[in-house]
């Protein structure tokens, strides 16, 4: 399994050497000069051409891109030709609030999610499959951004219970850690203020991330689960006089565990590549916002180094995936 | 299965549990003044960066030798106390105020002056257009420790009203974080300032926090404590935080916003003309456009009253100046919808039968310029031409503009003046000079350029605003623009913001020494 785990590993390094190149390549081919953009307002072509030096934009495709490789190497992400700031250090800001973000929408959706999908398929057709099954569809059918104003006008404009945007309040110091992620440095500080303000603003924010992964989740488990009940296994474990309780979380959660961590897997990088709507509508801090901030003005750093964090990333989470699969299913186990 | 359900319900009641915690008191008893505002301040070096939001940044933590306030705006004293200037117009000295004080405590001397004069002027970025080519380096001298004195090239009549902008760096601090790069990466992300604010907590993309330095030399000046720019993407989120009392000043808010925030108990609407101009540039030298008598027709086919209707709270423009600045004539005659007249200019032009297809560019998410682009698609089907309506982003805008080639044959621009002066607009958008970039991407008018340069150096107040005059009759009959509309300026404000004075240029860049909270 480590050897799998290793070799999977080594991989990823010509996987993101193609990428890095087709990105390279695709943000130079749009049209559009960023430049004389970047040079601002009133800058005379002597001072476009000077800015397109400075940031080596003037040499050919070939030698920017290896520049660009080797400055990898080395921890050099490259600078934003707008802001003039390093594109590492601000993927290093941004990050932990999306992080954040996308971890708490899954933890909602798979804590809430795969027990209503167990609990859907043992009462098939009862109170609780439909109940969920009407969420799901809303859950699968409203716009994320739409749910987020929905939340924002009940229980912020209405109810005037939880804080409108934000990731923590404006004239409160954040708490500082080696996570970034508010919730988790400030419970390792034992703050718990923080930790009531930081959950109170995650809450909305998170929730309207979490609907739609959390009905696919609970459709998923249902469906899988449904699947197991009806294998021979499980009549002989009924057979044999085992309490269902028992047949249910010993053996079938099990069994149906697989296909929904896939699920699950695809989710989290699908996330964090969509954040961006409901950090827009919450004004969360996070990179989503700072993509497309590069993506509109055609800052072709940040661009290339928010994909490539975002393959990262979501390569990762699949190997954990596949790596988890085995947990679960002794039989696609790794040697 | 008894258990199962008792776990749904314990994972619901946890979901739910957080709504219960309590809620944040917004900035009570402490007075601090919060800012919404959709633009972000990534780079704090003052000769570098541009835009409405760094130059916020730029008045507050740094100073300039004057100021400009009110409407119309004036220059008042900043770092200079007082100044003089030759009767050529190409002498000034400027007696710096003898207690000015960098934030480290360092007199504010007029080496220090003129070493930032000469980082701006060599490092070509943010503000240096507008001294280029009217002083250069050594034009610039310290007469003595609290006197400089620049000589001009040639008179600038607007000189005064650039210099707000250029801001006085500490050269201590600089040199002492020169690098290789004259201190951008340095001041990039630090102060060295004077300004009466200095930066708190810098989160990039959130917010920037700014303190009140204690005793420092400004005098007067209202209660502010500190204040926040905080970033809001939304403009209904700024309304919204205005009226949950969040925030104390929205920066940018809509038509729709300042409508819905009339009845709003404590909010103050701030609608103010200011010196932003929205016009449909025209390519002037190639297609169907270069023909000055189809330019015309389409000038008078267009609605005018329909833009107006779609702006919100605005004013149609007056030929190619802002209404209100100096040397604008508002009796000008003017393009107004006439469709005898668009017929009969139509008909003196080559193309009297139409029949061909223009397109027009707009930025994207701009619902006005969308608008005002079906009304231009309007008055073309007037005159039997179709028109192709084109959504483009901020760079493809400015790439279409390199030259007439690329250039489509309407194209969308908004343009705000820097400063209060007809130079600005007139310089940026009709000289010839300017051939390329978005402000005037092709049109080019001899005449006009010697009436913009001469009026550039004019010292004589009367005689400048003549050649003004002349200037704007002589754009206006060549119809380079479809001139537009100056949308107003508008802010929301608590009402317990106070000593507020809007100024018409970069009235979004706040001033925060003169505010207080109540």
């Amino acid at each position: 399994m480590l050897f799998y785990a290793v070799r999977r590993l080594v991989l990823l390094v010509p996987m993101l050497i193609g990428l890095t190149m087709l990105v390279f390549v695709i943000a130079r081919l749009l049209p559009g000069d960023p430049v004389a953009l970047a040079a601002g307002p009133n800058a005379t072509p002597d001072v476009i051409e000077s800015v397109r030096h400075e940031f080596g934009l003037d040499r050919s495709l070939p030698m920017q891109y290896w520049t660009y490789l080797t400055g990898l190497l080395h921890g050099d992400w490259g600078v934003s030709i707008f802001t003039r700031r390093p594109v590492f250090e601000d993927i290093m800001t941004f990050l932990p609030a999306t992080l954040e973000l996308v971890a708490a929408a899954m933890l909602i959706a798979i804590v809430v999610g795969i027990p209503l999908g167990l609990a859907a398929a043992v009462y098939r057709n009862g109170f609780i499959d439909y109940l969920t099954r009407t969420v799901a569809l809303g859950g699968i059918a409203m716009p994320r951004f739409f749910l987020g104003l929905i939340l924002q006008l009940l229980f912020v404009s209405w109810l005037d219970i939880l804080p409108l945007s934000g990731r923590f309040p404006l004239i409160e110091i954040p708490p500082e850690g080696p996570t970034g992620f508010y919730t988790i440095d400030s419970i390792l500080a034992g703050d718990w203020y923080s930790l009531s303000l930081a959950l109170q603003h995650l809450a909305l924010p998170a929730f309207a991330m979490s609907l739609s992964p959390l009905a696919t989740i609970m459709r998923m488990m249902r469906a899988s689960t449904i699947e197991v009940l009806q294998q021979d296994f499980v009549m002989t474990e009924r057979a044999l006089g085992i309490s269902n309780g028992k047949i249910l979380f010993k053996y079938v959660l099990k069994n149906a565990m697989t296909s929904t961590l896939t699920v699950i897997g695809l989710y989290v990088s699908w996330l964090l590549g969509g954040t961006v709507l409901v950090e827009t509508v919450f004004d969360w801090p996070g990179l989503g916002l700072y993509a497309t901030q590069a993506i509109l003005s055609q800052d072709f750093m940040p661009v290339i180094g928010v994909t490539l964090v975002i393959a990262v990333i979501y390569l990762l989470s699949m190997l954990v995936v596949d790596l988890l699969y085995g947990v679960f299913n002794p039989r696609v186990r790794y040697a | 299965m008894k258990m199962t359900r008792r776990t749904f319900m314990g994972s619901a009641v946890s979901a739910a549990a957080i709504a219960s915690m309590p809620l944040e008191t917004f900035a009570a008893g402490r007075k601090i003044l919060v800012m919404a505002s959709s633009v972000d301040i990534p780079n704090f070096d003052p000769h570098v960066a541009t835009g409405y939001a760094p130059a916020m940044l730029f008045r507050n933590t740094y100073d300039a030798l004057v100021r400009v306030v009110g409407t119309p705006p004036k220059v008042a004293a900043g770092l200079a106390a007082s100044w003089t200037v030759s009767d050529d117009q190409k002498h000034y000295e400027f007696k710096l105020d003898p207690t000015a004080k960098f934030q480290d405590g360092s007199p504010v001397t007029a080496d220090a002056v003129v070493y930032s004069f000469k980082r701006i002027i060599k490092l070509k970025r943010g503000p240096s257009w507008m001294i280029a080519g009217i002083v250069d380096a050594d034009g610039i001298k310290a007469v003595d420790k609290e006197t400089v004195a620049f000589d001009l090239k040639a008179p600038f009549a607007p000189f005064l009203q650039v210099l707000p902008w250029m801001f006085v760096v500490n050269p201590a601090l600089v040199e002492a974080n020169i690098g290789s790069d004259d201190g951008q990466a340095y001041l990039m992300k630090n102060t060295a300032g004077s300004g009466p604010f200095k930066m708190g907590r810098v989160a990039p993309g959130n917010l920037y926090e700014f303190l009140r330095v204690q005793n420092d030399w400004h005098k007067g000046g209202g209660n502010l404590e500190g204040a926040i720019w905080k970033i809001v993407r939304e403009a209904s989120t700024e309304r919204m935080m205005l009226t949950r009392n969040e925030a104390h000043i929205a920066i940018e808010l809509y038509a729709e916003d300042m409508e819905a925030l009339k009845e709003a108990p404590g909010v103050v609407r701030v609608i103010e003309p200011e010196y932003r101009t929205f016009s449909i540039k025209m390519n002037t030298v190639k297609g169907p456009l270069a023909d000055k008598n189809l330019r015309k027709a389409i000038s008078y086919a267009y609605n005018y009253q329909g833009m107006l209707d779609a702006a919100g709270p605005a004013d149609l423009m007056i030929g190619p100046l802002p209404t209100g600045i100096f040397g604008h004539d508002p009796k000008l005659s003017v393009y107004r919808q006439d469709m005898a007249k668009a017929k009969e200019y139509l008909a003196k032009s080559q193309y009297k039968d139409g029949g061909f297809k223009l397109t027009a560019l707009y930025a994207t998410g701009y619902e006005n310029q969308r608008r005002w682009c079906l009304l231009l698609l309007e008055a073309l089907k007037s005159l039997n031409i179709e028109l192709d309506i084109r959504p483009a982003t901020w760079p493809d805008t400015v790439a279409s503009a390199q030259s007439p080639d690329t250039m489509p044959n309407f194209f969308c621009i908004f343009q705000t003046a820097n400063y209060a002066d007809p130079d600005n607009i007139a310089f940026a958008a009709y000289h010839s000079s300017r051939n390329g970039q978005w402000q005037n991407p092709v049109y080019k008018n001899p005449e006009v350029d010697r009436l913009i340069e001469a009026a550039r150096i004019e010292t004589d107040q009367t005689k400048r605003a003549e050649l003004y005059k002349t200037f704007q009759e002589l754009v206006i009959d060549d119809a380079p623009d479809l001139f537009g509309v100056l949308e107003k300026r508008k802010l929301g404000m608590r009402d317990s913001v106070k000593n507020y004075v809007f100024t018409p240029v970069a009235a979004n860049s706040i001033e925060l020494l003169p505010l207080s909270l109540t």
